[in-house]
């Protein structure tokens, strides 16, 4: 009789804890993750939800990148290239379009997809 | 058994059941998703993502790589080892070229004709000229592009099997079809190599193989004229999407006028159609591509006028005033995002 009490106690307290984890992994938010890539090669992965606003500076064969995030936002602020797209394109907003400097190989995208599969520009 | 042991023993059944269900509601099982390889890499002055399912996925995308790599060097127009550069210095001699190019060139000069010269491959010097191949930019005299259009005209150029002459003083760059035939020719790798399912962005140019892998179509996102979102999404499979925009690459001159990098191949300044944005969807990349900027150039009536004359290409057209057209084919598989809601859709049927 004892026996069984303990079983339906560690069943509690295995289902409390359950239902307890899927709520969490239901109702957080989840992380913004980023990758700052440079000629195929991650430099950087960032969680934006955690990560204190700071200035990354990336360098390629002289070329400078500089990055800012600010309050849970990245994107680049200057950069040592003539088309200045990158710094354009303002701040990252969807997977479907990641931060590209061509002239320094630098790209910073989300590492999770989001609604659209790709965006035609 | 006590009434109390059937109670205990009921309690356990239903917190065993509660946790299978628990356990059961996070990730799908490993067994049903098929794991896409995906290949991100830096070509043709763009930034390139492809994705591909299927067990040879990773194999192809590497050849995928190559044949891009290969196609790069045959169809650049700075690099001195390519056969474009050869063409454009050749001092008007004969270039026998590979048959790749003479492809991509013939289909060219017979969009060209198709479109009575909205698109024409031996612009580039203008181009050039208005900064746009260099990002140093400048609006350049009347006097000055009289001048280099002296030196155009697709008409010139002579094709005869695989043997190629660009006139002297005149140089062709096939970067609006290239990237779209390019497109073609990478789906054929991944095809052949057993990929039912693949996702190309080649810079924005998107081509599919298939549906996504769970049998749904593949959502795209138009990029929008006025701003930075998507106007509109498109669910399509098995085919490409190519949209050509003012706001792809511009500049503000000193008299505070915005000029794009697509222009009119008769007057050599930035196409002024009425058109801000132009998308065609078909089963080949290299005629979407190719379209995409000469229905740029022809401009509403024109671009619906040769819609009507073929039944290979679908659009979305983008007024300068906001209103949108499309034609009939995309009617299911076009949508209009909500924050957009106020721009007018027109449907165009033949």
């Amino acid at each position: 009789m004892k026996h069984k009490k303990i079983w339906i106690k560690v069943c509690i307290l295995i289902f409390t804890v359950g239902i307890i984890g899927s709520l969490y992994l239901i109702f957080h938010p989840h992380g913004q993750i980023v990758n700052i890539i440079q000629d195929g090669k991650i430099l950087y992965t960032i969680d934006l939800e955690q990560a204190e606003d700071q200035m990354i500076y990336i360098e390629y064969q002289g070329s400078k990148n500089v990055i800012q995030i600010q309050e849970r936002q990245i994107c680049v602020i200057d950069a040592e290239c003539p088309d200045q797209t990158c710094v354009k394109m303002g701040e990252l907003k969807s997977n479907a379009t990641p931060i590209v400097c061509l002239p320094n190989k630098l790209v910073i995208e989300f590492a999770e997809n989001d609604d659209i599969d790709a965006e035609v520009k | 058994m006590t009434v109390k042991m059937k109670m205990h023993k009921q309690i356990i059944c239903i917190l065993l059941v509660g946790m299978f269900f628990l356990t059961s509601c996070g990730k799908k099982s490993t067994e049903s998703v098929i794991e896409p390889q995906s290949k991100s890499f830096f070509a043709m002055d763009t930034y390139m993502m492809i994705t591909a399912y299927g067990k040879n996925a990773e194999s192809a995308l590497n050849q995928a790589e190559d044949k891009i790599e290969k196609l790069e060097k045959l169809w650049s127009v700075t690099d001195e080892n390519s056969e474009i550069y050869a063409m454009n210095h050749s001092n008007g001699n004969t270039v026998s070229v590979s048959p790749e190019t003479v492809e991509l060139l013939d289909f060219s000069l017979n969009v060209s004709e198709m479109t009575d010269g909205a698109l024409d491959c031996t612009i580039y010097p203008i181009l050039t000229e208005w900064g746009f191949t260099t990002s140093e930019y400048k609006v350049p005299t009347d006097e000055k592009i009289s001048e280099l259009l002296k030196n155009t005209g697709y008409k010139k150029i002579n094709l005869d099997g695989n043997n190629v002459i660009v006139p002297e003083n005149m140089q062709i760059d096939l970067g609006a079809v290239g990237k779209g035939y390019t497109g073609d020719l990478v789906t054929e790798v991944l095809k052949e190599n057993g990929v039912t399912s693949a996702l190309l962005d080649l810079g924005g140019n998107i081509q599919t193989i298939g549906t996504k892998p769970d049998g749904t179509d593949w959502k795209l996102g138009l990029r929008s004229p006025f701003d930075e979102g998507n106007f509109a999404t498109l669910e399509i499979s098995d085919c490409a999407v190519i949209t050509s925009g003012g706001y792809e690459r511009y500049f503000v001159g000193d008299d505070g006028e915005s000029y794009w990098h697509i222009l009119d191949p008769k007057t050599g300044k930035p196409a002024q159609s009425g058109l801000v944005s132009v998308t065609v969807v078909g089963k080949e990349g290299r005629l979407c591509d190719a379209l995409s900027t000469s229905l740029f150039v022809m401009g509403l009536d024109k671009a619906e006028k040769l819609w009507k004359q073929h039944d290979n290409f679908e659009m979305v057209l983008v007024a300068e005033n906001g209103e949108i057209y499309i034609t009939e084919g995309l009617e299911d598989d076009f949508s209009l995002n909500e924050i957009y809601g106020n721009l007018e859709v027109n449907v165009v049927r033949r």
